[in-house]
């Protein structure tokens, strides 16, 4: 899988996954536990709900005043020695870094050592391929990121990246990628692997010329980028690498560090059922003079890509997203066909609504329909985005530019006929009931239908009872 | 126009008049801050505090061991070494309630982390009982490196240091002056579950955090 999306073949895509043994597998596994933390971590706060509201309401205040809390943050990141760079597109994002990146190397070549924490927004840019084509050296550090960079593919989850991959390929990756240790070593359990990843990087980070890191927020009060993370190599990238680069999305500003505390308290519960993440480091401007470790230089790079479109429309909630993942954790949807279905950056519920803002409904429109609008998605949403409501939106967008398939088109339009016509809709839905429990016979059931093939074909149709609702509604209130 | 100007401008054409809105931008960003929703977990006092810190940090696989002064420090040192069966070696920083202290048998080492660190000592600037989280700054006194190079991680914090939420680390913070390169929340040993969602310890930071709890 590349960076090209293929957001439009999502239902070839799903198909794909779902008779894909390995993936099944793996997802699978995933099954209930994120949904069993969160419940579990969210039971220990009883005011959860109410924190949410504060989230909701921190960032709602954030997103209205977004122009002003940039500038303070700018303003903020300058004072402490560090440097602000503006992206419209993701062609900008790279072209900047790639110039950052050429600045620091320290070999003759001009060839950098690149090392990296976990960002969703660089997956965004296609950072790597960029910084690879230019012939730097990209390692990925955090655990997931660097087995799915040994497997050449991007993430499945946004915070679980390897999520579709199973503990058994992830002993045939390395045993490829790490030729300098015995052949006949065994993996009797994930610890194993996950030591001797943990050796392999430990060096690995000392070499860098460059460590790039997201951020999960900004804070404009302090000029202060934020990551949360659990295993600490992106707190590794940043102190060790000569050059200190963040790249994040214009939205992950908050206000103060008191607004912090609110999106820390609902983030990492969401996410993974943590009551915090092991590390949330606050990082400002570049190491001080009398530091003996820290970067020399500091780099914020933000990134508009289509963001400040959303502002102030109907889909500018999304901009609360914390990238926690809880969405596509209770998406059915996701949960059957994993994130690579979705064909692009940001999959399960929040990619289907962002996807096509990003990249357009041409390219991503599919996605909204890859719900069954269950609800549990804005259910369960930290930041209490309506994330159906604004599928929803994203599907008339689709009808309305043409793209939705033909079939679905006249389906629709003789469904509208007959709904728009009381009168006709009952008489035809009376007839077809009628007609349909006829067709039953005696056993109640039909095993072919017309239209619909993908049902009969792997179980019955039970017949309805002779009459339709409405009839037996009317019928009542008498 | 530069993109910066681009970018403000395309957000400030969708967000209505600046200037109406700075007042309030302004206000919330100085004096008049928006006080955080602070849970009953981040409320609590006294001896129920430093419970809920211990409790807390011991729930995510820290361990917490608590001491009458801090001349304790360097025979529960020792001992801490000696039953992980660690060299009696440490390294740290220059922090200046180490100083005076006489540490025996414990050679410690000064500067910042290097690639083999079987085991660091820091000072944690403060905590939050709300979570068992340690506060740390960075700067000479505690090179940041230590905190995640480190295989087990040491960390001196009082107890009258330890405050009931986020907020009250904010706030010592906040008046302490400080300006750190990095300000470390750190709750437990580093972990992952990237591999089929089993929780491992030791992913790239430390595979044991312990945490002398010094009364004063």
């Amino acid at each position: 899988m590349t960076h090209q999306p293929t957001s439009k073949q999502f239902k070839a895509n799903a198909r794909a996954a779902l008779s894909n043994e390995m993936v099944q597998t793996a997802m699978g596994k995933v099954g209930g536990g994120f949904v069993g933390k969160r419940a579990a971590a969210r039971a220990e706060v009883p005011e959860f709900d109410a924190l949410r509201d504060a989230a909701r309401d921190v960032k709602n205040h954030t997103l209205a005043n977004l122009d002003l809390y940039l500038e303070r943050y700018e303003a903020q990141v300058q004072a402490s020695g560090g440097h602000v760079h503006w992206a419209e597109t993701a062609e900008d994002a790279r072209d900047i870094i790639l110039g950052i990146v050429a600045e620091a190397a320290r070999s003759e070549d001009g060839k950098a050592i690149v090392n990296k924490g976990k960002s969703m927004v660089s997956e965004e840019v296609a950072l790597n391929p960029a910084l690879e084509e230019a012939g730097h050296k990209v390692v990925e550090t955090d655990l997931g990121e660097y087995i799915i960079q040994l497997r050449g593919e991007i993430p499945s989850h946004i915070i679980a990246p390897a999520v579709h991959v199973t503990k058994e390929q992830v002993e045939r990756e390395f045993r490829e990628a790490h030729p300098q240790f015995d052949a006949d070593r065994t993996f009797p359990d994930a610890a194993s692997l996950v030591r001797e990843a943990r050796t392999v990087l430990r060096e690995k980070y000392f070499e860098a010329d460059v460590g790039i890191t997201g951020a999960n927020m900004l804070i404009a009060e302090t000029g202060q980028s934020v990551i949360v993370t659990n295993e600490g190599n992106g707190d590794l990238t940043q102190s060790l690498g000569r050059v200190h680069v963040v790249i994040a999305s214009l939205e992950k500003v908050v206000p103060t560090l008191d607004d912090a505390a609110t999106v820390m308290r609902v983030l990492a519960r969401s996410a993974t059922g943590q009551p915090v993440t092991v590390y949330t480091t606050f990082s400002r401007g570049p190491k001080r003079a009398e530091d003996p470790d820290g970067p020399e230089e500091y780099h914020v790079v933000l990134l508009d890509n289509g963001r400040t479109n959303m502002l102030s429309g109907e889909f500018q909630d999304m901009l609360r997203c914390i990238r926690c993942g809880a969405c596509m954790n209770h998406c059915p949807v996701y949960q059957s066909v994993g994130g690579h279905a979705y064909g692009w950056v940001y999959p399960g519920p929040m990619g289907a609504v962002l996807t096509p803002s990003l990249i357009g409904v041409e390219e991503g429109g599919q996605l909204p329909n890859a719900s069954t609008f269950c609800g549990r998605c804005e259910a369960v949403c930290p930041m209490r985005i309506p994330l159906p409501r604004m599928m929803r939106s994203w599907r008339e967008r689709e009808f309305e530019k043409h793209l939705t398939p033909s079939a679905t088109r006249y389906g629709l339009g003789l469904w509208a006929y007959f709904a728009k016509r009381p009168s006709l809709y009952q008489f035809a839905t009376r007839w077809a009931v009628w007609k349909m429990k006829l067709f039953a016979g005696r056993k109640n059931r039909m095993s072919w239908l017309p239209f619909a093939g993908g049902w009969t074909a792997h179980r019955d149709f039970p017949a309805p009872e002779g009459k339709t609702f409405q009839q037996i509604w009317a019928e009542r209130k008498r | 126009m530069s993109a910066r100007d681009r970018i403000l401008a395309a957000a400030s054409s969708k967000l209505g008049d600046a200037k109406s809105r700075k007042a309030a931008v302004d206000a919330r960003l100085g004096a008049g801050r928006q006080p955080s929703l602070k849970p009953e977990i981040a409320l609590t006092d006294g001896a129920e505090r430093v419970e809920r810190f211990i409790a807390q940090a011991e729930a995510v696989q820290a361990t917490v061991s608590r001491h009458a002064a801090v001349s304790e420090l360097p025979a529960a040192l020792s001992d801490q070494l000696r039953n992980r069966n660690l060299p009696q070696a440490v390294r740290a920083g220059s922090e200046p309630d180490f100083a005076g202290l006489d540490w025996g048998g414990v050679e410690v080492s000064h500067g910042k982390g290097r690639v083999d660190e079987p085991a660091t000592l820091s000072r944690a600037f403060c905590a939050a009982a709300e979570t068992g989280t340690l506060a740390l700054t960075s700067g000479p006194e505690n090179p940041v490196t230590l905190t995640f190079l480190g295989e087990t991680h040491f960390v001196v914090l009082k107890a009258s240091e330890i405050e009931a939420g986020y907020e009250g680390v904010w706030d010592r913070f906040r008046k302490s002056g400080r300006d750190p390169r990095t300000l470390n929340l750190v709750t437990g040993p580093s972990r992952t579950a990237d591999i089929e969602q089993k929780l491992e310890l030791g992913a790239h930071g430390p595979v044991a955090l312990h945490i002398f709890l010094v009364n004063d």
